[in-house]
């Protein structure tokens, strides 16, 4: 950094901080505590700087939020920055340049008033000029701020209060700006939490308290471990890869207790008021009993505000650098000051050895999780004495963040018998605080104790005239992790406001519009309200005019706030007015919205296209909120864990949002960051009150609460009769009964010994067989999917030891290695040849038919050498003793097994059909020898033999999946054609989906396998078709009209379904190289006599065939009653024709127990 | 694992199952795909696959050897953007722009197959990419300029 030519500071809480430094260059850097949070605050602070430093904005940097370099001015909070923080910045740029002023006046003698100054260049009347960078040749100024420097007069503005470009996009736009997450350092290793089952929980004795056991040998081997890191219910893990310590961390045993009981969290009202609390009188005048004692109309009403999320799209992230008992931070902070201060006591450091280097992070109107991640960080990184990196996952931002809180409003009021607004009483309860730096909490630093907040009381007192008024905040502790959310407790206390007086304008029979500018005194407000209603065209009425045309029902509605922010009384930001048009869906319950027009006071803006964006923010954030969200709690905790579970409003949700900006250059600059949400509730409650009738007192507005509102109160004009869902052509295609295939499959790997055991020997050697043998091996050995059953979860692979489940008990496999003690390595080829084709051990022993011998008898004796040539070549590797086997009768009998095979099997080879085909037969042999298909997909009968002649091949459950039959008759709408065979074996995927569950490792297997006999395979599996010649239905328009379904969810099912899975599952103009490749209305899932393969890939996700997921495991964020919802709504679309699932619900429960 | 980023071979010693969107970011150093969510709910993460998007989060290296992949970064530079990003610049298309990787990367990918679309058709390709911020309207904005740009650099581009 050079040495600055001229710098400003003060003196602050630090000690000396730099406001403004000028360079050699004559170039500005503005310092400032207050941290752009994505609103633009980095653009508008270099405008002012600017401006009254007489520099283009171009040549002004601005250094935000670093605590070793920028004024500690508190938290970035209550859209304070323009209207307090900037204001020691706008003095000193101020200050410089009169302190440059005085340096030209000098070199081109004349009065300092004489001179002009523009674009960094102070000019003469002469037309002598001098630069900035010319003045400051050899200076060396240092000066302390003057609180009261002269300042420019807004008229002179040239730069404040014109539209100035954002300064970040286009680096923000190429990928070329570093926001936290994007940080790294030298010699970086990454951190993963874990955190406690009590998600978003912050008081009570179990916080900190609740860790019983951590194995740390469960996860010490696993690739890239570094650290397991403890302290309390502090608990990370560190790694080389941040996949790698995300893998560790899921894999880490650990034993919690488990928490007491949340009350009940859907009950807001019953919660709130059941709450400690403590009521602080905001106001108290008049005579409130004598109004409600002589009042024409008395009401009394509640309104309740749900939980909501911040809901940051980048979850929170930092770096942290611990070394010599000095921490240095990167952080997406809103708070660097607070966070320094909390690091220091979390880590018994000075404040002063803490540096905070802030970065921008995903914006996110409030506290969310960002502090958090910085203790996170720091913990782990003095543990390991290297920088550590944590990235929060999407899971543990939406369970852990500090949630806005729910509030209670209740309120009473009436009119005068003249019709004013005579008497009001309101109440408010704000569960809610400062959420403590959850390390603090989590390493037991701090006392968990509750910590009740002052905070409910931003704009409680209503902004109308009401000679008898009492205004009570009831402070409360929170119930869940909670803190300040855009608009915090204002936006809750105004809804209730604005629903308020509307109620009063209809008692008195007047103009909602009206009746509110009758009771505001304050001119400019006046005008707000008035300007607004004109330029969106409000129409004048009284009551609920319930337009509506077919089951649309139309209205409008209007609300208007200050927004009062800080301590109480507080200090009032920018101003903005509401005016919307509904429409509400009468049988669906759905509200949308059609035109909205957002008037706002700013006083002076410093950008206005800044202001108007923040207003479009506002408004799309705060329809969200109104229209759709609210966090859903299970007993102990928050049980929102993705976008699916927690919807935000999206692209189709929003009407074109015009605004209206009130043009006060000559009043000073007014907080914008917030207002413009503030009215949003109460006026999108009042419109749907003018079209329906109905008052909503209660949010999210959902379709679901809608329309439960109209049923309790239906309309009274008569309305046509509501249409009947459309059922297209379509799904009459589908329709047919699924009669339930049901199977029960015997697997089993060593009976006890009947037959004569075969000697040990010792193979010849590997070099003994051609590399042309060994890779014809190779290919029977993938074909078999020998290291499928044979590699445990984990484990070595070939080395057996992997649980299969079977109808009869649970067996082990077995190590192929050719290990001589425990594997294959002392087998004779007659040995391997007689288990092979007669599932007789070397020992004698019978091998259950889960080893599917009964296939393998078919192998040909050249491939049966090959097979066994390749295995005595690989690696021999010695496994662990297997648990001993619990079958039940007759599987655990010796004689049961031998009469088993009696009756079942036939050891033959392969014998060619010659009235069919070369490729047909090759076809045969590999499906039916080495490939064993039909142990999967024939039926078995009681004694678990596969079942042939006419059910061979037609479909089965095992292992919890569907395997669906191969012989035409399957339930999905479109035939297997060869091709389809041919594209699911060798690409993984055919129009009916991709391989998955079981099938996923054999597609992965057959990769191994020459064109030629996938083609063959194909060939013969198409020939299977019993109905070759039946109609289908056209592929492109069966997928078209199912795509247009799922498009166009009606009721919360089907939008649970287009936000989790939509992407990928429903078609869009975009095509996707992501996307699942096949519509879902092809899949065999969904048809499928039971919804075992629905509901195992929704939890387990669908494997890549070279590794890894290509559709992720939704079982972590999903909950059982998720799954069932949209397992159940994709069968009623998508197979309308076949009967629900019975018991899913139970299904989805037991299939998550056997995972 | 041999795949092609932003017109460069690479080859990156990784097994098959690391996310693409973590070998691009910690392991080429490449910032404009985003995390957001893991479970393609969001679109933070988005890069295109052999010119049609995808989201990075859900896709295994295993299903990108031999591939190419676009980047915000490999789609233009500050000094000479795409006219995708061009627009987002011209409209200002962020506001904390933690979103703006997937609205660009989806809005190039939609032009790519689809050079005219009107409001509708933007609105539906960006269905399911999330922004917190409320920048929707914006972003229409950009993504309409964007049209206008694409058109007017198609010829330089044929020729
Ligand atoms: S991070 Fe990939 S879609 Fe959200
Ligand atoms: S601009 Fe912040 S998430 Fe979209």
């Amino acid at each position: 950094m050079t040495v600055p030519h001229l710098m400003i500071w003060r003196h602050g809480k630090t000690g000396r901080e730099v406001l403004l430094t000028l360079d050699a260059a004559g170039d500005a850097t503005g310092y400032n505590g207050h941290v752009d949070l994505g609103t633009g605050i980095r653009t508008a602070l270099g405008q002012i700087v600017a401006e009254e430093l007489d520099l283009p904005p171009a040549r002004v940097r601005m250094v935000l939020g670093h605590t070793g370099a920028t004024p500690d001015q508190g938290p970035t909070i209550a859209s304070e920055t323009i209207q307090f923080a900037a204001e020691p910045l706008r003095r000193a740029a101020a200050q410089a340049r009169a302190l440059l002023g005085q340096l030209a006046a000098a070199r081109l003698s004349v009065a300092a008033e004489e001179l002009r100054a523009q674009n960094g260049r102070f000019l003469a009347g002469s037309g002598a000029g001098l630069d900035y960078a010319t003045l400051l040749e050899n200076q060396q100024i240092d000066a302390e701020l003057d609180p009261q420097a002269p300042v420019k007069a807004p008229a002179d503005y040239r730069i404040v209060g014109r539209a100035s470009p954002r300064v970040d996009i286009p680096a923000k736009a190429v990928g070329a700006w570093t926001y936290v997450h994007d940080v790294r350092v030298p010699g970086m290793l990454h951190g993963h939490v874990i955190r406690p089952p009590y998600a978003g929980r912050d008081s009570g004795d179990f916080i900190g308290r609740s860790l019983l056991e951590v194995d740390e040998g469960s996860v010490s081997g696993m690739p890239g471990f570094v650290a397991v890191v403890r302290k309390g219910d502090f608990l990370g893990v560190v790694a080389e890869r941040e996949g790698q310590a995300r893998a560790i961390a899921e894999a880490l045993k650990v034993r919690w207790a488990l928490p007491p009981e949340l009350p009940d969290m859907q009950d807001i009202a019953g919660t709130l008021r059941a709450m400690p609390s403590t009521p602080r009188l905001l106001r108290d005048q008049g005579d409130l009993a004598a109004a409600k004692a002589r009042a024409g109309v008395w009401r009394k009403r509640s309104y309740s505000w749900p939980w909501q999320m911040h809901g940051a799209i980048g979850p929170s992230c930092a770096v942290a650098d611990w070394s010599d008992g000095r921490l240095r931070l990167w952080s997406g902070t809103q708070n660097p000051h607070v966070l320094q201060g909390d690091l220091a006591q979390l880590m018994g450091l000075d404040p002063q050895a803490v540096e905070i280097i802030r970065h921008e992070a995903a914006g996110c109107f409030g506290r969310n999780c960002t502090d958090d991640v910085c203790g996170d960080a720091a913990l782990l990184s003095r543990a390991v004495g290297r920088p550590v990196r944590v990235q929060l996952t999407r899971e543990q931002e939406h369970l852990w963040e500090p949630k806005g809180a729910a509030q209670l409003m209740d309120v009473e009021g009436g009119l005068s018998p003249e019709g004013d607004f005579d008497g009001y009483e309101f109440e408010t309860r704000y569960p809610s605080n400062l959420a403590p730096n959850l390390a603090l909490l989590l390493t037991g630093v701090i006392d968990p104790a509750p910590r009740p907040s002052d905070m409910g009381d931003r704009t409680a007192i209503p902004p109308y005239r009401i000679p008898n008024l009492r205004v009570v905040a009831h402070d409360m502790a929170p119930i869940v992790r909670a803190s300040w959310f855009r608009g915090v407790s204002a936006m809750p206390n105004t809804f209730a406001h604005e629903c308020f007086i509307d109620e009063m304008a209809e008692a008195a029979g007047e103009d909602p519009v009206a009746f509110r500018l009758r009771h505001i005194d304050d001119p400019r407000t006046a005008e707000l309200i008035r300007r607004t209603a004109e330029e969106g065209g409000w129409e004048p009425h009284v009551g609920a005019r319930l337009r509506h045309e077919g089951e649309i029902a139309y209205g409008q509605g209007f609300a208007y706030a200050t927004y009062v922010h800080g301590k109480f009384p507080g200090v009032a930001a920018a101003q903005a007015a509401w005016l919307v048009e509904v429409g509400v869906n009468r049988r669906t319950g759905e509200v949308s919205l059609s035109k909205i027009l957002v008037g706002q006071d700013s006083g002076l803006m410093i950008n206005p296209d800044g202001v108007r964006h923040q207003i479009h923010g506002n408004v799309v954030q705060s329809i969200s909120r109104t229209l759709g969200e609210q966090i859903s709690f299970d007993a102990i905790a928050v049980a929102d864990k993705d976008w699916g579970s927690y919807p935000l409003a999206r692209f189709e949700d929003l009407p074109a949002i015009r605004t209206l900006l009130m043009e006060r250059p000559e009043e000073p600059p007014l907080g914008v960051g917030e207002s413009a949400s503030v009215p949003s509730a109460a006026a999108i409650a009042n419109a749907i009150f003018d079209a329906t009738g109905v008052r909503m007192r209660s949010l999210p507005f959902t379709p679901e609460k809608v329309k439960a509102a109209l049923a309790e109160a239906p309309m009274p004009a008569a309305l046509p009769a509501p249409a009947r869902p459309r059922r297209g052509g379509w799904r009459a295609l589908l329709a047919g009964a699924g009669a339930a295939l049901a199977g029960s499959l015997a697997m089993g790997v060593v009976a006890m010994p009947l037959r004569p055991e075969i000697p040990r020997t010792q193979p010849p050697a590997a070099s003994s067989w051609s590399a042309e043998t060994l890779e014809r091996g190779r290919q029977v050995f993938a074909l078999g999917d020998c290291a499928v059953c044979h590699t445990a979860e984990g484990g070595v692979p070939l080395a057996g030891g992997r649980p299969l489940e079977t109808g009869f008990g649970t067996i082990h496999s077995t190590n192929l290695t050719p290990d001589p003690e425990t594997g294959l390595g002392s087998w004779s080829y007659p040995a391997f040849a007689r288990a092979m084709r007669e599932g007789i051990s070397r020992d004698g022993r019978h091998l259950y038919p889960a080893f599917p011998y009964t296939a393998f008898a078919r192998i040909t004796e050249p491939d049966m050498q090959a097979l066994y040539a390749y295995i005595q070549s690989l690696d021999p590797v010695r496994s662990a003793p297997l648990p001993a086997e619990r079958m039940t009768f007759p599987t655990n009998l010796r004689p049961g097994m031998a009469l088993w095979n009696r009756i079942w099997h036939r050891a033959q080879e392969f014998t060619p059909d010659p009235t069919k085909s070369d490729e047909w037969n090759r076809g045969a042999y590999l499906v039916e020898g080495a490939g064993h298909c039909a142990a999967c997909h024939s039926p078995r009968n009681f004694a678990g033999a596969e079942k042939a002649g006419d059910v061979h091949l037609s479909g089965a459950v095992i292992d919890g999946w569907y395997a669906p039959p191969l012989d035409g008759t399957g339930p999905a709408p479109l035939r297997w054609s060869e091709a389809d065979f041919y594209d699911y074996l060798r690409g993984g995927s055919a129009r009916h989906g991709a391989a998955a569950g079981p099938m996923a490792p054999v597609v992965a297997e057959l990769r191994e396998l020459p064109e030629a006999d996938i083609r063959a395979m194909a060939h013969y599996l198409a020939s299977l078709d019993r109905a070759p010649d039946r109609a289908e239905p056209e592929p492109a328009a069966l997928a078209a009209e199912a795509n247009a379904a799922l498009e166009t969810p009606t009721d919360a099912a089907g939008r649970l379904f287009d936000r989790a899975c939509g992407a990928c599952h429903i078609t869009g103009p975009v095509s996707f190289a992501t996307a699942a490749r096949a519509p879902l209305v092809f899949s065999s899932a969904v048809h499928a006599p039971g919804p075992q393969s629905l509901v195992r890939a929704i939890l387990a996700g669908v494997p890549a065939p070279g590794g890894g997921q290509q559709m992720p495991a939704f079982g972590p964020v999903m909950s059982d009653e998720a799954i069932t919802e949209i397992a159940a709504y994709l069968r009623r679309t998508l197979a309308p024709g076949k009967p629900a699932w019975g018991n899913l619900a139970e299904a989805v429960q037991a299939a998550r127990a056997a995972r | 694992m041999e795949l092609k980023v932003n017109g460069r071979n690479v080859s990156l010693d990784l097994p098959g199952h690391v996310t693409l969107l973590e070998a691009l970011r910690n392991d080429l150093q490449l910032n404009g795909p985003k995390y957001g969510c893991g479970y393609a709910e969001c679109g933070a993460c988005t890069v295109l696959v052999d010119g049609q998007a995808a989201r990075a989060c859900v896709m295994p290296l295993s299903a990108v050897a031999g591939r190419e992949v676009t980047t915000l970064e490999g789609l233009g530079t500050r000094a000479a953007p795409h006219p995708v990003q061009r627009a987002f610049i011209e409209m200002e298309g962020a506001q904390c722009g933690y979103c703006l990787n997937g609205m660009i990367m989806t809005v190039a990918a939609l032009l790519m197959q689809e050079p005219q679309p009107d409001r509708d058709r933007i609105r539906r390709a960006l269905r399911h990419n999330l922004c917190r911020c409320g920048t929707h309207q914006e972003i229409l904005a950009a993504a309409e300029r964007a049209v206008v740009l694409m058109a007017e650099n198609a010829p330089e581009a044929r020729g």
